[in-house]
């Protein structure tokens, strides 16, 4: 479903209108039952024109089920003169058991750089009022922009990945100088740790472990390829700062392994006069190995899907991340 | 994503990688022994609800289930059976061959009497065995899904075998009824204490763990406008109703013993009443909610014989019609004496006597055969102190604050608003909001919720003693009364809204029930 909306906020928000009209009276002699509206919050996805826009159309559909919202795509155009055009369509689906459709809506927005200041005023205007409007930004050239923060002043929280940089000591930094200015950015690289920190912070439960990180702690964290990956850099600085707020004294080593793949996180160590605790990864499979625990976990490859559902479930501040940010520039 | 937890008592604090606001919940490793394991309860409910969490890949690695029962089966008969009763009593989850063999390989079965000492003996033995082999750490939660009968002598049996205690922790989960009146409450709870210690004692009352009660709990405290108007001097009374359509369903011999005030307004309804009237407490903690929870229930009035026959109501649902057919009424259900004087139906008023509600009624209502399923709470707001908009009797409708717990949870605020067109004349209009529409995902089923906040060691859902033995006292001058005095039964007829006396006990007030 779908149709060409001239750019005004006003033709956007009668389309949508319509919209629901058309898909109410769609639905009643189905089932009977109507369709459910469903939202809560605003997705505002930009990406650049050379983005693979059926897979993230995709991901899109798929995080709606579990955060509805009213989702506004960005297209960015590499032309300059690329005049604003736009559609809004629907995208329903009936949860298991239930028999009533639910119901999100999406528009569409093709913008070029030049325009795109239009675009995301336009977005302002017909984002659902009241609700948390997180961004979500996949182009890397438009976080380098100076007026990036402009552009999302009205989001909650924007989320970036600095993996897609090419200069990851550069974009750790530039996300560390906009969350300093009061962006509330995320970053689907930290995203991609949440496992590997989960399961180190697991095996730290156990309160006789924590007792044996006393003295000073070594802390290394070995990759594929040099420099250091925005992951290594996030796993040490978080190592770090946990610890730091702990009371106790540790020293980081950011160690390459020329036989790792490139920009792969392989293994931390956590290493004391009384323990030694090692996390690894290999063939999509984390092993914890200390005190005599060895755990092994399934990590399934994180697709944009799986990170952007876990970062939509955090609506306001991220104070580990933001900690870890900061620490992981001053690396 | 982990929902924002209550601090649990046995977790060790201070962590320093810990980041609850992405970290799962730690789900430790356990056994979970479920005596009872060929009834009802564990078909219908615990095996549906485990077989989630599991699909739900939130069971930890080290997780076994043993079943316990009279009926003779070898592991697989018992892996059999309940693969027949995950795939029939799964509502709203798909069944996954491979998530179920998964499961399934961790399910154990262990054959015995509640009364035969040898049957616990031989329940350690395995325990001890899947211990080693599954790495429960040591860890077990008995689950008492038997007959009421049955509880204190399988503690007694647990206790003998010393599996009250080992190498992890032991908690004990028991299910409603705790007792028939205050004494016998008490008695039980003394032969549980026997074994288990009362902080290791979770009594379930499933109503705690349905989404939309806990709710009540974000919805009170964790919005500024609501609280301000939460007292006696905006809210004019309180109706709590949970109706049911369908009758005493094979339970009749069970139901009979019991009747609607036991069953229901003794441990469901005034938990939510306490949860909808409690101050609130000051963290988010197991015992800090509870505190608030069972202070509230010590704060309701007890009522003497008179009081009683005022402010309560029984009845008995005759034979009915629905959809062209005809249906029994309660004594002609199997089971059932034919002569049986149980109610299923129960309302009473109740008053709190605090600072916040005094005077303020609140009405409970619970019933079989009534016109539709529901259960909700409704709060009903005292009118606009000067009704400037005369005209019709609908201009001067209260604010009605519903809150829906089954079906379609949601909350509901009714205003009154002007009719389009020439000339001020108000209706009343609804403000809705549904979960479905807000949060598309599932909400988990009480039993899933309450499961795994017993492996968690988080009681913030469950009912203490002191609780049961508040509500008890409430309510066990009532059935006194109700035995001295009953009114000639049946006096509903099924599919109705219950007998008059319970729209008399309203109208002495000036109260209508809502129509759900």
């Amino acid at each position: 479903m779908g149709a060409q909306a001239a750019l005004s906020p006003d033709q956007i928000l009668r389309d949508l209108a319509n919209l629901w009209v058309t898909i109410g009276k769609q639905g009643q002699p189905e089932t009977g039952m109507g369709v459910l509206r469903a939202c809560s919050l605003n997705l505002i996805v930009v990406a650049d024109e050379s983005d693979d826009f059926q897979a993230l159309g995709e991901t899109v559909v798929a995080l709606m089920p579990e955060h509805p919202a009213r989702a506004i795509t960005i297209r960015l155009s590499a032309a300059a003169d690329a005049e604003l055009q736009g559609r809004v369509f629907s995208q329903c689906w009936m949860p298991f058991g239930q028999r009533r459709q639910i119901c999100c809506e999406q528009i569409e927005i093709l913008a070029s750089g030049e325009t795109l200041e239009d675009a995301l005023s336009l977005v302002a205007a017909v984002a659902a009022p009241d609700l948390p409007l997180v961004g979500w930004c996949r182009s890397a050239r438009l976080v380098e922009r100076p007026d990036f923060a402009k552009l999302f002043q009205a989001a909650s929280r924007v989320v970036v990945d600095s993996a897609r940089s090419a200069d990851a000591r550069s974009a750790v930094g530039r996300l560390a100088q906009l969350s300093a200015e009061g962006v509330p950015v995320g970053d689907l690289a930290w995203t991609r740790l949440t496992r590997w920190r989960e399961m180190l912070s697991q095996s730290f439960q156990n309160r006789v472990r924590r007792e044996r990180l006393s003295g000073t702690v070594q802390v290394g964290v070995v990759y594929g390829g040099t420099p250091a990956p925005v992951t290594a850099r996030y796993m040490g600085a978080w190592l770090m700062e946990s610890l730091r707020a702990a009371g106790v004294a540790a020293v980081l080593n950011l160690v390459p392994d020329g036989a790792a793949p490139q920009d792969e996180l392989v293994r931390v160590e956590l290493t004391t006069n009384r323990m030694r605790t090692e996390l690894s990864y290999r063939d999509h499979r984390l092993t914890l190995d200390g005190d005599g625990i060895k755990h092994c976990a399934g990590l399934p490859v994180a697709t944009d899907y799986s990170l952007m559902r876990e970062e939509l479930a955090i609506v306001g501040r991220d104070p580990v991340f933001e900690h870890a940010l900061r620490a992981a520039a001053a690396l | 994503m982990a929902r924002p937890h209550a601090t649990v008592d046995s977790m060790a604090p201070g962590n320093p990688f810990d980041d609850p606001l992405r970290f799962e919940r730690r789900v430790p490793e356990c056994a979970l022994v479920i005596f009872g394991a060929s009834g009802d309860l564990n078909r219908r409910k615990l095996m549906p609800a485990l077989y989630r969490l599991a699909y739900d890949r939130r069971l930890s690695a080290g997780f076994a289930v043993v079943g316990v029962s009279r009926t003779p089966m070898s592991d697989d008969q018992f892996r059999d059976k309940m693969r027949d009763a995950v795939q029939r009593f799964s509502e709203d989850t798909e069944f996954s061959p491979e998530v179920w063999d998964t499961f399934a390989r961790d399910l154990y079965y262990a054959p015995g009497d509640i009364g035969d000492d040898a049957a616990y003996q031989r329940l350690g033995a395995k325990l001890a065995d899947i211990e080693t082999t599954r790495h429960t750490g040591g860890n077990v939660l008995f689950y008492l899904s038997t007959q009421p009968s049955q509880y204190a002598p399988a503690v007694h049996g647990l206790g003998g075998a010393q599996l009250g205690q080992g190498t992890g922790w032991r908690r004990l989960v028991v299910e409603k009824p705790f007792g028939h009146d205050l004494a016998s409450a008490r008695t039980l709870s003394d032969r549980l204490h026997e074994v288990f210690q009362e902080a290791d004692v979770y009594r379930i009352d499933h109503y705690l763990g349905k989404e939309t009660v806990q709710n009540i709990l974000a919805f009170r405290f964790g919005n500024g406008i609501f609280e301000p108007l939460w007292n006696r001097r905006y809210v004019n009374h309180v109706q709590i109703t949970a109706a049911e359509s369908i009758g005493v369903e094979g339970r009749g011999a069970y139901y009979q013993e019991s009747g609607a005030l036991a069953d229901m307004i003794q441990n469901h309804l005034l938990q939510v009443m306490a949860t909808i009237a409690m101050e609130p407490s000051a963290g988010f903690h197991a015992n800090a909610v509870r505190d608030e929870r069972s202070k509230l229930l010590r704060s309701i009035r007890r009522m003497n014989r008179e009081e009683i026959l005022a402010n309560t109501a029984l009845g008995q649902y005759g034979p009915g019609r629905t959809g062209g057919s005809a249906v029994p009424g309660f004594r002609q259900e199997a089971g059932v004496d034919p002569h049986s004087k149980t109610e299923t139906y129960a309302a009473a008023t109740f008053f709190i006597d605090n600072w916040r509600w005094a005077g303020v009624p609140f009405y409970l209502r619970s019933g079989k055969r009534l016109p539709k399923r529901v259960t909700e709470i409704a709060i009903q707001f005292n009118p606009a102190p000067l009704a400037i908009f005369n005209g019709n009797a609908e201009g001067t409708a209260p604010n009605l604050l519903i809150v829906r717990i089954q079906p379609e949870e949601g909350i509901s605020l009714k205003f009154l608003s002007k009719r389009p067109g020439s000339g001020m004349e108000l209706r009343p209009v609804s403000m809705d909001f549904s979960y479905g529409s807000s949060f598309g995902e599932r909400s988990p089923s009480a039993y899933e919720t309450l499961l795994l906040d017993a492996i968690i060691g988080d009681a913030t859902l469950y009912t203490r003693q002191d609780m049961v033995e508040a509500s008890w006292a409430v309510v066990e001058p009532i059935q006194n009364a109700w035995r001295e005095s009953r009114p000639d039964l049946p006096d509903y007829a099924a599919f109705s809204w219950g007998p008059q006396a319970s729209d008399e006990m309203l109208a002495r007030r000036g109260h209508v029930w809502r129509r759900p």
